[in-house]
Order: C-alpha cells, then structure tokens, then sequence
C-alpha cells in the first residue's frame, strides 16, 4: 500500500513500521533508544510522528506504530518539533555530561538549562540498549532496576554480576559512552568485573575473555582457532572475498 | 402450603470488615451467636464484610443489622449484647440508644436506608455487600447469583450476550470508561485461540477501595462476570489479579472460587452444558503502575509489570499475545444484573453517555465518608452536600480531586457538574477508578499537584523519557514555588512540559500525570500567582510563605490558642489580647483550627519589608 510521509508517496507493506518506512525514503526522523539490531522499544520517544487518519489526527511513536492503513504522516510539524525539542531538554538535564546530549542539545537550538535541576556527573539516558543487547546475547547480567525517577541500569544488588561474559556489547550499543569498560595490559574491566583477555590466533593481540569465547564456541559450533579478532576477521573475509573475485578480475 | 403465616425468621447480620473488627466485632458476633444457639430462638446469625466503611457509617461501626425489621445499630459494644438479644432478636423492640444519628437531620433513623446518606444511592455493583455472607455461595444464590450464566448458557448465543451488554451502554469502571461491549465484540471476532478473560483487581490509587469491597464482600459477582464473557467471546481461561496486601480479598476470592468449583460453576461441562471455564488467582506486586492493563499482563506472564506499546490491542494481542478481554473489578460485577434485568433496564440508570452506577469512595472534608454508590449524571453539590453532609465545621468548600493520583482538582463553580466520564474528562479531570477527595479552604491547591506528582514521580515505571524526566523536573518547579523558589514563567513552563507528557509518553500514567497541574493552574491560576510573585499561600499550608499573626480586633482573649500551640510560641494576657512570637511558630496551624473568632490570619511573606 501507498503511505503519504510529510506529502512524499512511500511504497509501505502492512505492519511495517512507519519509522523503516521513513528511513527507506530517505525521510530523516531523530531516534535515541533505536538501533536496527535492536529496534521498536518506544521509550525514548523522540521519534513522535504525526498521523492523520481519516478525521482523527493523533501523535505515535514511528518506531512501534504498524502500518495498517493508507494513512498520512507528518514528521516535522510545529507541534512535533515543540515535543521533541522538550524531550531533549529534559534529557539533556538528565545526562548533562553526555557529548551526545550536548550535541543534540546545540543541534535542537536550546540553551544552556537554567531552570530544570540539572543532574551532574550523569550521562545516562537510559535508553535502555544495553539492557537489551545483553538481554539479545542471552546473558541478562544487567537490567534496569528500581522505578520512577529513581530507575537506573545496573547488575544485581549493584555487585559485580555472576553471569557477566564481560563482552562489551552493552558498552558497544550505547549512544552516549556511559558504560566504562576499560583495556589495559591483556585485561578488560566492565561493570565491576576484571577479565583476562585470551590472544587472537590470528594476530595475537588480546580481544576476548575466556567467557565470551565459551559462549562463542558454545553458540557457533567453532573451534577456538577460528575465533579471530575484529581485525583478523574483516581480514579474512576480504581475503575470502578475493579468492572468489580472482578469476572474474583476471579475465 | 402453608396453613398459617409464621412469624418471620430473624436474620442477625454483624459485620465483620476489616474496620468493624478493628472495633472489636467479632466479640459482638460471638457473644450474639452464642445467645441465639443457647435459646434456641428462631433466628440465624452470620458475619458480612462490609468492608471499610461501605456505607459511609464505619467509622460508627461496629455495626448490627436485624432483618427482617432492617434495624440499623451503630456504635455497637460488647456489653450491649444481652440487650439486643433481648429485645430485638426474641421481641420486636428497636432500642432508640443505638440507632443512627443522622448528622444532615439530627434525628436517629431504624434503617440505614432512611439516612440522606443512603437514599440517593442506587446499588448495583454493590448490591449484595452487607447483605450476604461472602463465604456462603447460598447466600449469594439466594440474591439471584448465578441465574445470570444459567441465563446465558441455556437461552442466548453468545452473540446475543455481546448484543446485550454493547445495548446496555456500560463503559470500563477502571478508569478509561471503554465500552465493555465493544470491547468483548472486538475480541470475539478475532479468530485466535485459547482467549483469555482477565479480572483487574489491583486498584493502586492509594485511599481507594471499591474493588476490595466487592471482592472480598461478593467475590461471586466478579467470578458470574467473568463466566459469561468467557462464554461470550469463547474463552477456557481466566485470571483474577489481585494486589498483594489485599489479605481478606485474596482469601474470600480463592474461597468463592473453589465454593464454585464444587457446585459446578467453574471447571468443566459448567451446568451440564458443555462449557469449559476455569479462574486462577494472580498476587500483583503492589507498584501502581502494574493495574495499567498491558503492565498487569506483562505480570501475569511473570515479566516484570511495565507497560508497553499498545497499537495492537490486547484484544487481538494481549496476555501471552493471544486475545484477552480485561475488564475491572466493578465493570464485572455489573454484567450479571444487566443479563438478568435487561439492557433497556441498566439504560434507564444514569445519564445517556454513562448509564448505569458508579461507586465512589468520598473521603476528605466531609462529613459522611465511605463507599458510595450512584447514578451516573448525578451532581457533585449532591454527592458532596446531600450524601457527604457538607464540609465539617462549616468551613468553605474548595475543590473535590476526582479519578486518583493522576486525577484532576474541580472548583466549586462546577458544583453543579454532572458526574460521568466525559464531563470528568473535559473538566480536566477523570473517573479514574473512583476516587473522590474533598478539599476545604484550608488546602493549598499548589500543595496538592505537588503531593500527586510527589507520588507519580515514585510511581512511573522510569521507561520512557516524558513520564520519568517530566514529572521530575515538574515535580522540582512545584517544590521550588511551594518554598518561595518560584520564578517568572514557571506557570507557562509547567503548562507545556505538561502537554508534551499528554501527548509523548508510553502510558496512561504519564498522559494522566500532568492533570493534577494543569487542572490547578486551569482553576486557581491566582493562588499559584500569589506563591510565586508575592510570596504568599493564601491557604497558609506552605511554611515558608506563610506568617501567622492575631488580629488583634478580632482577638477575644480567650487564650485556646495558647493552650494549643505545641511550642509555646503565644503569650498574651486573658480577656486582652494574644500575640504570636514568629521566631519561635513552625506554621503548625493548630491556633489558626482552634480559634473560634478568626483572629488567627496568615500574612505571607510578602509583608516582610514592610514589618
Ligand atoms: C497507571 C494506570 C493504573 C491503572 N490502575 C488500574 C487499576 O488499579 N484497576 C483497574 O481496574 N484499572 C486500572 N487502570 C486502567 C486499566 O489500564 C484498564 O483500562 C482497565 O482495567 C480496563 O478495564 P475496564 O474497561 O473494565 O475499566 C490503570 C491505568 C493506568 C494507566
Ligand atoms: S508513561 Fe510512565 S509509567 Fe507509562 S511507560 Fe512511560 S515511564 Fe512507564
């Protein structure tokens, strides 16, 4: 079916979202908690769209609102800016150490805060990625505990977490770097847990911890020889790449 | 037949709520049963749980009841036993001494249905608390129970149940005001199974306790609802959740359930006719944001209870993604009466966009407080003034706090307002579950939207950014003007972060949440003024704006205030006049409630420079 984007025709299948539809387009709508890997959690709201549908006009989250109808949407209203800019206001005086807000916070043409109370030292926008990226690894080590405005990430009782593989891909995932995770001398610290790192047989610099290998071999069938490093593995996949190229090229 | 009319058998009812045995009923109960039992009398005797003030009369409890006579006793003690015996269980004799004082009148009253109080109350969901014994399935059959399924499993199809509870016009008493037919309809035509039938028994609003009173005083009414929408829409499973602090509600409604299971009403092949149905008890957590219906499922599937995102609704997707109807505890104990007495009957209560009762529970500045339960379309001045008695020492009535913590405050100019959702709603405020706060002159309405978003900001789930980040910093600009922090354009400030919330965040709970603000700022935009430019709460209920002082032409010398004030902080001379030493007042207040000539006034700060 047929969906108008801010009067742009957009080719959209039923049950897409309105988000992806957008993005195909090349119809940009802002996101703070999405990532395609991990996408459709609706909290932190900065992707509201309008959508006009029939005689009803109502504001939804693009990233979880289905497409289920020839409806119209407008992206970038006066009254969708107005929200948005609130939200990275509030934002911004929940993370004020966070570059990223700080950015967005430039970019949204909004001020330095001088009335909300402005939290200090916090770069957390608890978009909640991380929680859910370890969620996706199947290790659930960390999630959000407490509610209300009291609510934060964190492991167990705050105590350095049993289960933890220490693979980083909550620090990985999260926009604004508020996750340490620190390397030094073969050895890797996140959230309260120091992890020796095992070499890679390919170049033999340290990447992976003993854990995340485990699990690595566990999931994929592989043996610890083929478990490379970043590097070594983009490097092998070229090579690869090569190999199957070679002949085409040469003719 | 009978060749002779006997005397009618006596019926001694003695509640048993949880605030009449904090008087100590059961010992009345006791003493009353043993009288009965060792004479041999012709008279039964049995506990009800009129939970918590039900009629409004608990705090005259404990309460005694004799039918067939209706005589009401209030104010009960133990060693009024004998006398009750005596002469109004074995003789017709009313003992005057115990009857109900009815404060609007000043006359004593037989029956409590007599009391102004009572007689603009039309029971519907209510209709059997206090007068059956929640434990006796008999009891409640004998009141019509159950003839409702027997309705429905032997005489209509499915589709005519549906058709009858959309004609009849009820819309969702947990707070949105949803039309249940429709809502059982949508379900029913999704061609998905099993269906699930959920009960919302998790009533969170702090002071809010209509869904307790019925569960734990009919927990057969909800158990009928649910059957027959399980029967309507085709579902083999149902859950009652139940929050966890509900003791007496939890064990009445695990007792009803398995009383219904032995005589057939539940399990399988229900009366003979084919139909599988079964319920299960569900503990909630206690968070309020978990009677938020996609947070309760998420909680029944044992995740943790947030809401999601709902743009498929629970009808097509709801508990483990299948279809659900889920309905509240009051909307349920609705559906039977209307199977038995007609839609065009429940149409013929109410006003035209809300028919049908709503229960309230009237609390605050009023005489007459408890559970109420109403037409819809009747006026607040009835609700507050003819039932709740009017406001205690005459004090000048300010505002009424409709639909829970989320809710809105309504002035006095809209006394007039008829209850319903849709005048609630465009009042600022909302039915919510039914709560019902009234407020006098001497509460600060900057004070109270602080209080609500004090408890909200605890309450939000903490997911999405408008709820969490909004009512936090909304919360901190309330504080700020409630402590002479107040600066130019914080009212404005409120006034749009406010409607992003509306409009931006996830759940009701962050929509609803700027109600307590943005209604306050609506209807005493002045009082907010005067915290914030003149440094002065007119209501002399934020510390540091207010000054007391004694009017010194007002002052009798009567000295009360002296004697009152914990600290000491008046001095004065009998007969002369009284001052009040600022260094030393905490704004307490007392001398302000005990003077009886009004000489005790509260200047703000403002006039400090001019001291
Ligand atoms: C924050 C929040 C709390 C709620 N709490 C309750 C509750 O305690 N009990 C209830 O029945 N409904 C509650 N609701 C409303 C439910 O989401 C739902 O609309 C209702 O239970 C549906 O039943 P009804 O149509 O019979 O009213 C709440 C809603 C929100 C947003
Ligand atoms: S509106 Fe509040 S309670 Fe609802 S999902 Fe968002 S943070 Fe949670």
């Amino acid at each position: 079916m047929i969906i108008t984007i801010d009067g742009k025709q957009c080719e959209a299948q039923y049950g897409e979202y309105i988000l992806d539809v957008a993005r195909r387009n090349n119809i940009f709508i802002p996101t703070l908690c999405h990532s395609d890997a991990l996408p459709g959690q609706g909290n932190c709201r900065l992707c509201i769209v309008e959508v006009l549908e029939g005689k009803r006009r109502r504001v939804v989250v693009s990233c979880s609102y289905p497409v289920k109808g020839e409806v119209e949407v407008l992206t970038n209203t006066e009254k969708i800016r107005k929200m948005r800019k609130n939200l990275i206001r509030l934002l911004a005086a929940a993370a004020p150490d966070s570059d990223f807000m700080r950015d967005l916070q430039r970019e949204y043409g909004l001020e330095e805060e001088e009335r909300f109370q402005v939290y200090r030292g916090e770069d957390c926008i608890l978009c909640g990625l991380c929680v859910r990226a370890c969620e996706e690894v199947g290790i659930y080590a960390i999630s959000t505990v407490n509610r209300g405005i009291t609510k934060k990430v964190s492991t167990p009782y705050a105590e350095p977490s049993a289960v933890c593989i220490g693979c980083g891909a909550c620090a990985r995932v999260c926009p604004t770097g508020s996750i340490k995770m620190k390397e030094e001398n073969g050895r890797r610290e996140i959230w309260g847990k120091t992890f020796a790192l095992l070499p890679c047989p390919g170049c033999g610099k340290p990447f992976i911890t003993r854990e995340e290998l485990a699990y690595v071999q566990a999931k994929t069938g592989l043996e610890p020889a083929e478990i490379l490093c970043e590097k070594c593995r983009q490097k092998r996949a070229a090579r690869k790449m090569r190999d199957v190229f070679k002949d085409v090229t040469m003719k | 037949m009978l060749m002779f009319k006997r005397k009618p058998v006596k019926t001694v009812l003695v509640c048993c709520g949880t605030g009449c045995l904090a008087n100590n009923s059961r010992a009345i109960y006791e003493g009353l049963k043993k009288r009965i039992e060792e004479s041999g009398a012709r008279a039964s005797i049995r506990p009800v749980t009129k939970a918590t003030g039900c009629n409004g009369l608990c705090e005259r409890g404990p309460i005694v009841k004799i039918q067939p006579d209706d005589i009401f006793y209030c104010g009960v003690k133990a060693t009024d036993v004998d006398e009750i015996f005596e002469r109004s269980v074995l003789n017709d004799e009313i003992i005057t001494r115990l009857l109900y004082l009815d404060s609007s009148t000043g006359e004593r009253v037989k029956s409590h249905r007599d009391t102004e109080f009572y007689k603009r109350q039309h029971k519907i969901a209510l209709r059997n608390i206090g007068e059956i014994d929640p434990a006796s399935i008999d009891d409640y059959i004998e009141r019509d129970g159950y003839r409702a399924l027997e309705k429905v499993l032997t005489t209509m199809s499915p589709q005519e149940v549906i058709d009858e509870i959309e004609k009849s016009g009820l819309r969702g008493r947990g707070g949105a005001g949803f039309p249940t037919g429709v809502k059982w309809k949508q379900c029913a035509r999704v061609d998905v199974f099993p269906k699930y039938v959920v009960c919302n028994g998790d009533e969170g609003d702090p002071g809010a306790f209509m869904d307790r009173s019925i569960m734990e005083g009919d927990p057969h009414s909800v158990i009928e609802g649910m059957l027959i929408c399980a029967y309507a829409i085709g579902a083999e499973r149902g859950f009652i959740y139940i929050r966890d602090e509900y003791a007496l509600a939890l064990k009445n409604m695990a007792a009803a359930l398995e009383e219904a299971r032995k005589r057939g009403f539940l399990g399988r092949n229900i009366l003979q006719k084919g139909m599988n149905f079964d319920i299960e008890i569900v503990r909630g957590g206690g968070a309020f944001v978990c009677g938020e219906s996609t947070a309760l499922m998420a909680s029944i599937e044992g995740r943790v209870g947030e809401p999601r995102v709902k743009y498929i609704r629970s009808v097509e997707r709801g508990l483990w993604d299948k279809p659900t109807v889920l309905n509240n505890v009051e909307t349920w104990a609705n559906v039977p009466v209307i199977i038995n007495r007609g839609a065009q009957w429940f149409r013929s209560i109410g006003s035209e966009g809300s028919p049908g009762t709503k229960v309230f529970s009237l609390v605050g500045k009023v005489k007459n407080t408890g559970l109420i339960e109403v037409p819809m379309g009747i006026t607040l001045r009835e609700i507050i003034f003819s039932i709740g008695g009017g406001i205690p020492r005459d004090r000048e009535f300010k505002a009424v706090q409709t639909g829970g913590p989320s809710g809105g405050c309504i002035p006095k100019e809209l006394l007039d307002l008829p209850v319903d959702f849709d005048s609630l709603t465009e009042s600022g405020s909302m039915m919510g579950s039914g709560g019902m706060i009234v407020m006098d002159e001497t509460t600060c309405m900057v004070e109270v939207a602080r209080y609500y978003l004090q408890f909200l900001a605890e309450e939000s789930c903490g997911k999405c950014v408008p709820c969490r980040e909004g009512i936090k910093q909304m919360l901190g600009i309330l504080e700020d003007i409630c402590a002479g922090r107040g600066r130019e354009g914080d009212i404005e400030l409120l006034l749009d972060i406010g409607a992003t919330l509306q409009e931006a965040a996830l759940c009701g709970l962050g929509k609803t949440a700027p109600n307590p603000v943005l209604s306050t700022i609506r209807y005493f935009r002045e009082e907010y003024r005067e915290h914030i430019q003149n440094k002065y709460c007119p209501a002399g209920v934020c510390k540091e704006l207010t000054v007391f002082y004694i009017d010194q032409e007002a002052c009798r010398g009567c000295g009360l205030c002296a004697q009152k004030c914990p600290l000491g902080a008046i001095s004065g001379e009998r007969r002369r006049t009284y001052t009040i030493d600022e260094t030393k007042c905490i704004k307490c207040g007392q001398c302000r409630d005990t003077c009886r000539f009004g000489a005790v006034k509260n200047r703000g700060r403002r006039h400090d420079n001019n001291h």
